[in-house]
């Protein structure tokens, strides 16, 4: 008899697998507006999800303006639609309640699998309101301009759901004998791990998701249409980056500039040093914090504000342009921001401004950390100021430096676009253009979604490359420690 | 910090009286040129008008009114604008800081089922992301775009911050955790009871950081709302603004024709635009000097991860 139960149980684990691979796909259900199953008209947004057909009446309706003016399909039937929508995602929410529950004991799995079956019921109702609706698409007075659709996902989803209650029936048989404990419980090991799920689904959301988003790269795609097969054209995009003569010139100087900013930026690294270094040469505690507090403002003020800034300086009103022209020395005013010359270096001049205070931090905390006794045994031996800096300081603070320009070196490729979108105009725009800012003029702007999902997607492998690249080079030099 | 209080007994040497004099002299001068900026903005919102129009006010301020400040508030547009941002950086923080806490403790427990797995789906992402266009159609699918939302959900899960608070749990003596579940508590009454008072340094340190991204994102708010610009943040607002006067200056460059309208929407233009910018920046710059420590504990803590 005992032997018989733990079969029984062994089996009812193994099922359960399939049961929870099932309820995870009915899960995504809610968020792929590919496979909304209540997406059963033309004029119904392809973007909406199951999920956002319940939640958004505003986004279901949106386009149905005409055809409930005209009479050709009843607000109800939309209402319809949205609320057998919201059903059905109740319905799947039980279902994940349920899967959830399973990883209990078998007093939790039982309620579980009565959570399973409500869900399912509430899951079939719903569908029954959609395929409703459904119908009265079709008995539209112009069929033509609804474009009535009977959605895939429909079908896939009703499957799920048989199979989910017919596991859950199995399952239902297989615990009846099993004695129920008399406390829900659910082993530590899960319930931290289904503390954490919630989180997890928002990482894969935002963080894993819009890799499918990569597919774009692969069709012939313009705002508003549909991705089909037919629209597939393998790596076409990928050539016309190397092949089409316009596109290579614009990559080739967004590449140039993006290269050389960055190049700017690295070249330069060792300033925060020196600004600290020397700083430390300050004795004046208290001029010392004044310098640390002012300096390190501008790093947390955002790059539009930086430009308000600039604006305010150099502007052809702003303090510069008014000085000098009180002063007698120009005629008018000029606006300086407007003048397209030393493009990149006007940049690393506003970066270096916003950045340097704060980028000094780590090393002032990194010169406070080196032993005091060094300095004064120098001293001894009559090493000068600049000695000791040579000699002790920076010696001190070279590791840091290094992994922070490690780094950077794996950012290489990603300057940001705040800062250039700001300040960019119709004299800089050749040379302020980076990768990020032609990624987003283009696609955003341009609507170019498939060329620029290329360059994202490249952008994206290169920069998992570098670091990996810089990752390993470090733990060479550092003893087998990584920096990530 | 490392005094060297033997340097004081010898006298000084004319070179180190050079040295020091340069030394003070670089660091007031860049020091001023981070704030100056600041102060001439504001002495200009605050300056008669007519005056800072002629472009006279460039240290002193005269005149002193605030109604440019007052005039702020019948801007539509703005105070939306402000509201949403406040909106934004209030509860984005906080469902930030709560998560932070939350998921940092939870992966600090060795017997979560496949702890290894999840931790590293989680931090891989900090290295690696899909790219912009991506990122946009992925806000699009989900239906994110034009609603207050997308500001927020987004921005809950934080891996670095989370791996900045697991650090820090971690440094806290496990015998007050094991102690408590002795006596029965749940994860819950531990996170709640023993680790969430005994973080709070580092949380404050997340949060300031959270706040101050929140009150600085213009990105999201250009890409995300553009059929919703009653949701654009202070910042996208401000950009606007600034970005409607180059503009203009661009066709008075070019030598075009202006009316004298349009002249005179140049002039309140600046005023306008240095006002929105005192707006954004006040925030930012009365709470600095009081949350200072906590920023550069984030530095730090930051350092030491690295």
């Amino acid at each position: 008899m005992d032997s018989r139960k733990t079969v029984r149980m062994a089996i009812s684990d193994k099922m359960y697998y399939v049961l929870r691979i099932a309820v995870l796909v009915l899960a995504l259900f809610l968020f792929f507006p590919g496979l909304n199953p209540a997406k059963v008209s033309g004029i119904i947004n392809r973007n909406l999800s199951l999920f956002t057909t319940g939640i958004s009446y505003g986004d279901l309706a949106n386009g149905f303006g005409r055809a409930i003016g005209r009479g050709w399909i009843t607000e109800g039937s939309l209402r319809l639609l949205q609320i057998s929508s919201v059903i059905v995602c109740l319905g799947i929410a039980a279902c994940v309640a349920g899967a959830c529950m399973s990883l209990g004991n078998i007093r939790m799995k039982k309620a579980g699998n009565l959570a399973l079956t409500a869900g399912n019921l509430v899951g079939f109702l719903g569908l029954g309101g959609i395929y409703l609706a459904y119908q009265k698409m079709l008995q539209s007075s112009n069929p033509d301009r609804i474009q009535p659709i009977f959605p895939n996902g429909f079908w896939v989803v009703c499957g799920l759901f048989v199979c989910i209650l017919a596991v859950t029936v199995v399952q239902a048989a297989l615990l009846k004998g099993q004695a129920a404990e008399k406390k829900f419980e659910i082993a530590s090991k899960y319930r931290l791990f289904l503390m954490f799920l919630p989180f997890i689904v928002l990482i894969a959301l935002f963080a894993y998701l819009p890799l499918w988003g990569w597919r774009y790269a692969f069709f012939n795609y313009e705002v508003g249409d549909t991705l089909t097969m037919d629209s597939f054209v393998g790596l076409k995009w990928f050539q016309e980056l190397v092949r089409n003569p316009a596109t290579v010139r614009d990559i080739l100087r967004v590449l140039r500039n993006t290269l050389a900013m960055s190049g700017i930026g690295l070249a330069t690294s060792w300033l925060p040093m020196l600004f600290a270094i020397f700083l430390n040469e300050v004795k004046n505690l208290r001029f010392r914090r004044v310098v640390q507090t002012f300096t390190t403002i501008p790093n947390f003020i955002s790059w539009v504000l930086v430009y308000g800034v600039a604006f305010s300086v150099f502007s052809t009103e702003g303090f510069v342009s008014s000085m000098l022209v009180n002063m007698g020395i120009w005629e008018q005013g000029q606006n300086l921001l407007m003048s397209g010359e030393y493009t990149w270096l006007k940049m690393w001049a506003w970066g270096t401004w916003k950045g340097i205070g704060w980028s000094a931090i780590i090393y002032i905390a990194g010169i406070s950390g080196i032993d005091a006794q060094l300095y004064d045994a120098a001293m001894v031996d009559g090493a000068g100021r600049f000695q000791r800096m040579w000699h002790i300081t920076l010696p001190g603070l070279l590791p840091t430096f290094c992994v922070l320009l490690l780094m950077s070196v794996g950012n290489i490729l990603s300057n940001g676009m705040d800062q250039y979108l700001v300040f960019e105009n119709a004299t800089n725009t050749d040379a302020i253009t980076v990768l990020d800012l032609y990624v987003y003029k283009l696609g955003i702007g341009g609507g170019r979604i498939p060329l620029t999902t290329v360059v994202s997607m490249l952008k994206s492998i290169v920069g998992v490359a570098l670091l990996l690249v810089t990752n390993n080079v470090a733990k060479l030099t550092r003893d087998g420690e990584s920096i990530v | 910090m490392a005094k060297k209080t033997t340097g004081r007994k010898f006298r000084l040497k004319t070179g180190d009286i050079i040295f020091n004099v340069l030394n003070y002299l670089v660091f007031g001068i860049f020091t001023l040129a981070c704030i100056f900026p600041f102060y001439y903005l504001f002495i200009n919102t605050i300056s008669d008008n007519e005056m800072v129009a002629r472009g006279v006010i460039s240290v002193i301020p005269r005149g002193i009114h605030f109604d440019n400040y007052l005039a702020m508030f019948k801007v539509g547009d703005l105070i939306r604008a402000f509201g949403v941002t406040v909106g934004r950086t209030v509860l984005g923080t906080m469902l930030m800081v709560g998560a932070s806490g939350f998921v940092g403790y939870l992966v600090t427990k060795q017997e979560m089922w496949a702890r290894k797995f999840w931790y590293r789906f989680m931090v891989v992402t900090m290295y690696f992301n899909a790219g912009l266009i991506p990122w946009f159609l992925n806000m699009q699918m989900l239906g994110l775009t034009n609603t207050f939302w997308a500001y927020i959900i987004p921005g809950i899960v934080a891996p670095y911050n989370i791996v900045l608070v697991k650090t820090y749990i971690e440094s806290i003596p496990r015998e007050l955790e094991e102690s408590a579940q002795m006596d029965g508590a749940s994860h819950l009454t531990v996170f709640w009871r023993i680790i969430w008072p005994l973080s709070k340094p580092i949380l404050a340190t997340v949060a300031i950081f959270g706040a101050v991204g929140h009150w600085n994102s213009f990105t999201d708010s250009l890409i995300l709302m553009q059929s919703a610009s009653n949701l654009y943040t202070l910042q996208h607002r401000l950009y606007m603004y600034l970005n409607q006067s180059t503009n203009l200056e661009a066709v008075m460059k070019s030598g075009g024709q202006m009316g004298e309208a349009a002249m005179a929407a140049v002039l309140s233009g600046k005023v306008i635009k240095y006002t929105v910018s005192m707006v954004t920046v006040i925030p930012i710059l009365i709470v600095y000097p009081f949350m200072q420590r906590y920023f550069e504990e984030g530095i730090m803590l930051g350092a030491v991860k690295g």
